[in-house]
């Protein structure tokens, strides 16, 4: 097969001409100064219309025209060359062509920027499909978020002898939801009350399922007489054998809120606070074991119990409080139980969201923040 | 951390010289001031940084809550002044960041001895009486360039980027470093930059300043330029001949002379 003559007739005109892309040179301030044929027929432009009337940036959408005063324009001045900038020409007719544009600096002989040559691609299906991907990576978002709050939702449990409370504040930055969850029933009606909060190692749509199936777990297995470690370890067991939720960590108190008495466990969590009136906050850091499946053997997980006094109150919550990049664990725990000092007097609800506020409100903390608050009541006089 | 190290900063010339703090603003980082700052690193205590988010300050600082308006990013300039002790100081401020000096320096006149507003603008959006230039469908359209534009900003380069600060050469052999931004921060100075109304703090402001008013800037058009001179208590309009919104890279000689002239006076 042989090649028409006229089509090898390759001079840089034609190549120029006839570039599978929009080929232009403009002046530094953006004046156009040369088209090629394919430009023309992107921009529905004759090039009588652009040369030495029109700036390239004029061609662009209002928001691509700040865009390009913003970023493209200075970086171009900077670097000297610019790479997949995506823009949006529009056209006489008012339609818009997504496209993808490369610039590059041309300087004079005393080294003074001179001219800009840039290129311009038709991106129309590029963008098309990015949009789908931003859309669908919101949607998946959306849809983490929805079922963990349907997970978290339902009125929690109240009672004569007690005041609740719970917070949860979505981490500072990044879009997904964490895998902390709360919850709180009671065991027997008015006498003992069952708290948990947990947290499930990763984010996203995974952890929010991982987080719903521990907690419906939990609550099952609560309900058949465990003591609070060999509860943790039956779940922990319940990890293992559908290999769901592996280093969540878990904190579990059944408190007798009639008299007081609370019996915990913590599964790699972080310790619960306890107020007593007249006391400094203290760390109730008995009880403890391994988080959920870290070995792969029977763990023997101990049980602690402490005397909650009328009035008293304890606070439980997940790492996202305690934990910053910018300091150490225990730093963090001191300044929670000042905290936690400077609420004692506070309605648990109201104790939950400051301590979460708090939190969220500082540089740093990229995770989740749950708290759920539980004061005993205070005796009838 | 400290705030410097927070904001990336760094000080040049003179450490007895008057401070002359360089602001950059929405878009790209301190190497905006490139052609200008080594004009007065003779005479001045030179302090660049960038704001969070941006070149090589630590994103992790960034806090939509602070960072929501423009007073978050005032208050970053007021803790690095405090940070390095700086008094008397001249703010070069572009772009948005001329109105974040301009919040600074109501808020702490005792820290400032001049203004310099490079392309200032106290609203963007029209209002009745009021033409800024853009409308919200245009910040909105804005929104989605910034979308569509990650700048090398993929899950992939993020932790490059991000988990070496201590090496800022990797992220510069990138392409588009300078104006390299979590696709996010961006969204949300954009928010701040372009949703502002600062229109009431400036006849606040009892420091001396110098508007620096290009020609053809498509940003801050000369309209507004002469608003933020009429609005402010004392100030000296120069309308410079240089075209677009940044006359610091595309003029920087003019720029410099400009700034200069009005030191002397």
């Amino acid at each position: 097969m042989t090649i028409p003559a006229a089509l090898l007739d390759e001079s840089a005109e034609d190549l120029f001409e006839t570039a599978p892309c929009g080929y232009l040179t403009t002046a530094v301030d953006g004046r156009f100064l040369r088209v090629n044929r394919t430009f023309e027929e992107m921009a529905g432009r004759e090039r009588e219309d652009l040369l030495g009337k029109r700036r390239f940036q004029d061609l662009l959408t209002v928001g691509g025209r700040i865009y390009h005063e913003t970023h493209l324009a200075p970086l171009l001045r900077m670097q000297g060359s610019v790479r997949e900038i995506a823009v949006d020409l529009v056209r006489p007719d008012g339609s818009r062509l997504p496209a993808l544009v490369n610039s590059v600096l041309r300087y004079d002989e005393a080294g003074r920027p001179a001219v800009i040559r840039t290129t311009v691609f038709d991106a129309t299906d590029r963008r098309r499909y990015e949009q789908e991907l931003l859309h669908a990576r919101r949607r998946e978002q959306e849809v983490a978020l929805e079922l963990q709050r349907s997970l978290l939702a339902g009125a929690l449990t109240e009672g004569e002898g007690l005041e609740l409370g719970v917070a949860y504040h979505p981490a500072d930055k990044g879009l997904e939801v964490g895998g902390d969850w709360y919850d709180a029933f009671w065991l027997v009606p008015e006498e003992t009350i069952a708290v948990v909060v947990g947290d499930v190692v990763g984010r996203g749509l995974a952890a929010a399922a991982t987080m719903g199936q521990l907690r419906s777990a939990l609550r099952a297995l609560a309900s058949t007489g465990f003591e609070p470690g060999a509860l943790l370890e039956a779940l922990s067991e319940f990890s293992r054998r559908h290999e769901l939720g592996q280093m969540a960590t878990v904190a579990y108190a059944e408190i007798d809120v009639r008299l007081g008495l609370m019996r915990y466990a913590c599964a790699g969590h972080p310790p619960p606070v306890v107020v007593e009136p007249a006391k400094p906050a203290r760390l109730a850091s008995d009880g403890r074991s391994p988080p959920l499946d870290a070995y792969s053997f029977w763990t023997d997980r101990p049980d602690a119990s402490l005397q909650l006094p009328p009035g008293g109150m304890v606070v439980f919550y997940s790492d996202g409080l305690i934990e910053r990049s910018d300091r150490p664990l225990q730093a963090g725990l001191d300044e929670l139980l000042a905290s936690v000092d400077e609420l004692r007097d506070a309605r648990p609800d109201t104790v939950a969201s400051s301590l979460a506020q708090a939190a969220a409100g500082t540089t740093g903390s990229p995770d989740d923040v749950c708290v759920l608050a539980l004061r005993r009541r205070p005796a009838r006089t | 951390m400290s705030p410097s190290e927070r904001h990336n900063v760094t000080v040049h010339g003179p450490a007895d010289g008057q401070p002359m703090m360089f602001a950059h603003g929405f878009g790209c980082d301190q190497a905006m001031w490139r052609f200008v700052w080594p004009a007065f690193s003779d005479e001045y205590r030179v302090v660049l940084f960038d704001h969070v988010g941006y070149g090589g300050s630590d994103a992790a600082a960034f806090d939509r809550h602070r960072h929501a308006t423009l007073d978050g990013y005032a208050a970053d300039v007021l803790a690095i002044c405090d940070e390095l002790a700086l008094d008397d100081v001249v703010f070069v401020g572009h772009s948005v960041s001329a109105m974040i000096g301009v919040l600074a320096a109501a808020a702490r006149p005792e820290r400032f001895a001049r203004l310099v507003l490079v392309g200032p603008s106290p609203r963007y959006l029209d209002d009745e009486g009021y033409v800024g230039g853009f409308s919200e469908e245009d910040i909105a359209d804005l929104l989605e360039s910034l979308e569509s534009n990650y700048l090398g900003w993929s899950s992939t380069m993020a932790p490059v980027i991000m988990g070496n600060p201590e090496r800022p050469e990797l992220a510069r052999e990138l392409t588009n470093s300078f104006c390299r931004t979590d696709p996010e921060i961006a969204a949300a100075f954009a928010r701040a930059t372009f949703l502002a109304d600062n229109r009431q703090d400036l006849e606040r402001v009892r420091t001396p300043a110098l508007v620096l008013q290009a020609s053809d800037d498509a940003i801050a058009p000369r309209p507004v330029g002469e608003f933020v001179h009429d609005r402010l208590p004392d100030s000296r309009l120069v309308l410079l001949s240089a075209t677009g919104h940044c006359p610091n890279l595309s003029a920087p000689e003019e720029t410099v002379a400009a700034i200069k002239t009005y030191l002397a006076r």
